[in-house]
């Protein structure tokens, strides 16, 4: 018997990480009371069978410990344990007509520190992700320069590299929560954030090699997949279609940042995250950050393009409409407990979060479990990085009653994330775009966690 | 340096016999395009020389075809309001609609009125669903530009520039910002177009909330506490996007 499980054990393992075995022992009361609760179940089945095993039972030596593994490269591509099979993006069917020119989340709920792992990064796509071959793929800078150059994606890794760790956010982050309470997922609520180290060459370096003039005060990008997207990013001295300065930060600070990035987290760019080469606007919408970029042209006013006017333009309770609203705003979200991830049994918990703003660090994350009355300040996990995710922690004995849990940022600029409360009043109920507010979690006594709003205070 | 030092190196390593410094060397060697440190900007730094090839704009004819929201960029052509219709009833009314009322789900091109949008927004109705070129759009130009690099959505830039001109010029009258009584559409007419929205816009004014980073009993009584109506992770019905 012991032969034939080991047997059957490697055979699997040779095809895919697929293991009967593991899965009928992992199946057994005893691994389910060492904590493996998924999310869904109730806590009450949880509490049930804690308290089963806490008998005298005899631990058995695992199965794992009685075959042979499987050797290096069965899977030449490492691929997550069959057990997280659940951590994947994720998107809402009915927010969009058609998946070429959607959204998906990323797994919030999932991910234990800062870094998004390149499976996982949310997709936007304006026409589908498509396939480029590194080889033939063109780089073009031009416009208001002395030395307009085509570049390679060779001649771009010959370059002084650089190397950052950035989110992306959509500025749409958050957008279905406007009006009420619609998603019970941290997932869905705020899950289109993603946050990688990105390694390419500085908008600044290329900047010197086509030697910019000064009379440049915008430049646009553009990509090569069927969305040929295109958008303006301000330079110092950059006006609106109106002749109206753009506020002194985007003006002076977006553009230090950007990067032409070849890859994500240590390797090649994915092709949902624009391989061979994309634009990186650190701190902005994501939409700025142009995917397969081929274009950057240099010019003394912006395009004004569809992205700039009909999308990614907010609706303010005045009647107009707010444009270049390019920065994301501080923001935070409580990531453990959430909606998709209850707690079991009373007791300590580390509650966890993340944190960021467009405006350079996280200075302060205080959390709240009384529904925002009282708040302490929590830990912040080292690194703080510029225009970067933020891990927070904060210790917690939860007493097994509801409670509602919130997280509050404070950026260096000493900018404070506001109330939902505070957002519809100075913006009204049509915004979409730009929603920083304080989310609210209640934790049941069940232990079941719930996404909910407090619109009054 | 032969074809596998790296796989050599990592042999030896494993058996215990070399120190890391030695695979660190091994790996740059085998040419993983592992990043140099960066060396600190001195004088002696050499500048950067023959990385990229020089072009000239005009090799960028068929590239650059942005065109600017004041029309700057918009090339020559013609196109007609006739044609307009025929390209648009055969290439875009499956997903825009015959009106422009849009058909499962895809964007709309005639939106509310410009004043049912104002109150919308000023009322705080939900003014998302009734979004359109009549009350969403700043300047016609982006339109010609958006229509000729991404649509038909299944065909992007298939559209010749007169084709372009026929197809913005009826998507205009379809959406009732212009009034349909000229039939030759060109750069001129594109540019003639003011569009309902164009007043509208106005550049960021963030920040525009100022919340303080209160600690201890920030307010009194029991809040308000809304909760999803329906279960389960995703609710139906009238949604923003
Ligand atoms: C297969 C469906 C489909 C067809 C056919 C199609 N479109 Fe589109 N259209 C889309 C989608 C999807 C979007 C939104 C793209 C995005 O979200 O980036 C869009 C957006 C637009 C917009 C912007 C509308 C707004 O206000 O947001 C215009 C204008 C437009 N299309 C014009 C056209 C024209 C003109 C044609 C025919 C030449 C056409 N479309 C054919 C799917 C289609």
């Amino acid at each position: 018997m012991k032969k034939e499980t080991s047997s059957e054990e490697v055979t699997a393992a040779n095809e895919a990480p697929a293991s009967t075995t593991r899965r009928r022992f992992l199946g057994s009361g005893l691994a389910a009371s060492a904590g493996a609760v998924v999310a869904g179940s109730s806590a009450a089945t949880a509490l049930a069978t804690a308290a089963e095993s806490a008998g005298d039972e005899v631990l058995e030596i695992p199965a794992s410990n009685k075959i042979l593994g499987r050797g290096v490269v069965t899977v030449p591509y490492g691929l997550p344990s069959k057990f997280e099979a659940d951590v994947v993006r994720r998107n809402v069917e009915w927010l969009t007509p058609d998946r070429a020119a959607s959204i998906s989340f990323t797994p919030l709920q999932d991910l234990h520190g800062i870094i998004t792992p390149g499976g996982l990064h949310f997709e936007r796509y304006h026409a589908g992700a498509v396939d480029i071959d590194p080889a033939t793929h063109k780089l073009a800078i031009h416009g208001l320069v002395e030395k307009p150059l085509l570049l390679t994606v060779e001649d771009l890794r010959r370059l002084p590299s650089h190397t950052a760790i950035h989110f992306l956010e959509c500025p749409a982050n958050g957008a279905m929560e406007w009006r009420g309470v619609q998603m019970d997922s941290v997932q869905f609520t705020h899950g289109m954030i993603s946050c990688s180290e990105w390694t390419g060459v500085k908008l600044s370096t290329i900047m010197e090699m086509v030697g910019v003039k000064p009379e440049s005060t915008w430049f646009y990008a553009e990509g090569a997949d069927g969305s040929a997207l295109q958008r303006s990013i301000p330079l110092p001295g950059a006006k609106d279609q109106f002749g109206k300065p753009l506020p002194e930060f985007d003006q002076n600070e977006i553009h230090k940042d950007v990067m032409i990035a070849y890859a994500q987290n240590g390797e090649a760019l994915r092709p949902e995250n624009g391989y061979p080469i994309r634009l990186i606007v650190p701190g902005c919408e994501a939409n700025m950050s142009i995917k397969y970029l081929r274009r950057i042209k240099f010019t003394t006013k912006p395009l004004v393009t569809y992205q700039e006017t009909r999308h990614y333009t907010d609706t303010t309770d005045d009647g107009r409409i707010r444009q270049f609203t390019l920065v994301n705003e501080a923001n935070s979200v409580v990531t453990f407990p959430c909606p998709d991830k209850h707690l079991t049994t009373p007791g300590y918990y580390e509650i966890r979060g993340l944190a960021w703003t467009g405006r350079g660090k996280v200075a302060h994350v205080d959390v709240s479990t009384d529904g925002g009355k009282n708040w302490k300040e929590a830990k912040l996990v080292q690194p703080v990085m510029n225009k970067c995710l933020t891990k927070f922690t904060f210790d917690w004995d939860w007493d097994g009653k509801e409670h509602i849990i919130m997280s509050r940022v404070t950026d260096e600029t000493g900018y404070v994330q506001p109330t939902l409360k505070q957002l519809r009043e100075a913006r009204g109920l049509n915004s979409l775009y730009h929603k920083n507010s304080i989310q609210a979690w209640r934790v049941l006594a069940t232990g079941e966690v719930e996404n909910v709003q407090l619109p009054t205070v | 340096m032969s074809n596998s030092p790296l796989s050599k190196s990592i042999k030896t390593l494993l058996t215990g016999l070399i120190p890391a410094v030695a695979l660190a060397s091994a790996v740059s060697c085998a040419g993983t395009s592992g990043e140099q440190d960066k060396k600190s900007e001195s004088e002696d730094t050499p500048k950067i020389t023959g990385v990229g090839t020089p072009i000239k704009e005009s090799q960028l004819a068929k590239w650059d075809i942005s065109v600017f929201f004041d029309g700057d960029n918009l090339p020559p052509g013609k196109g007609t309001l006739t044609e307009g219709e025929e390209i648009y009833q055969a290439q875009c009314a499956m997903c825009h609609g015959e009106f422009g009322e849009s058909v499962r789900g895809y964007p709309k091109m005639l939106g509310g009125s410009m004043e049912e949008y104002i109150e919308t927004a000023k009322h705080n109705e939900n003014n998302v669903a009734i979004r359109g070129i009549n009350n969403h759009w700043g300047h016609a130009p982006t339109l010609w530009d958006y229509i000729h690099r991404a649509m038909p959505f299944f065909a992007p830039q298939s559209l010749t520039v007169d084709q372009a001109y026929s197809v913005t010029g009826y998507v205009l009258y379809l959406a009732e910002v212009t009034d349909g009584s000229v039939e030759e559409i060109d750069a001129d007419f594109i540019k003639s177009v003011k569009m309902p929205a164009a007043d509208l816009y106005y550049t960021d004014t963030r920040p525009d909330v100022h919340n303080k980073r209160c600690m201890k009993d920030c307010y009194s009584g029991e809040p308000e506490i809304v909760a999803k109506q329906i279960k389960g992770n995703v609710s139906v019905g009238d949604v923003d996007k």
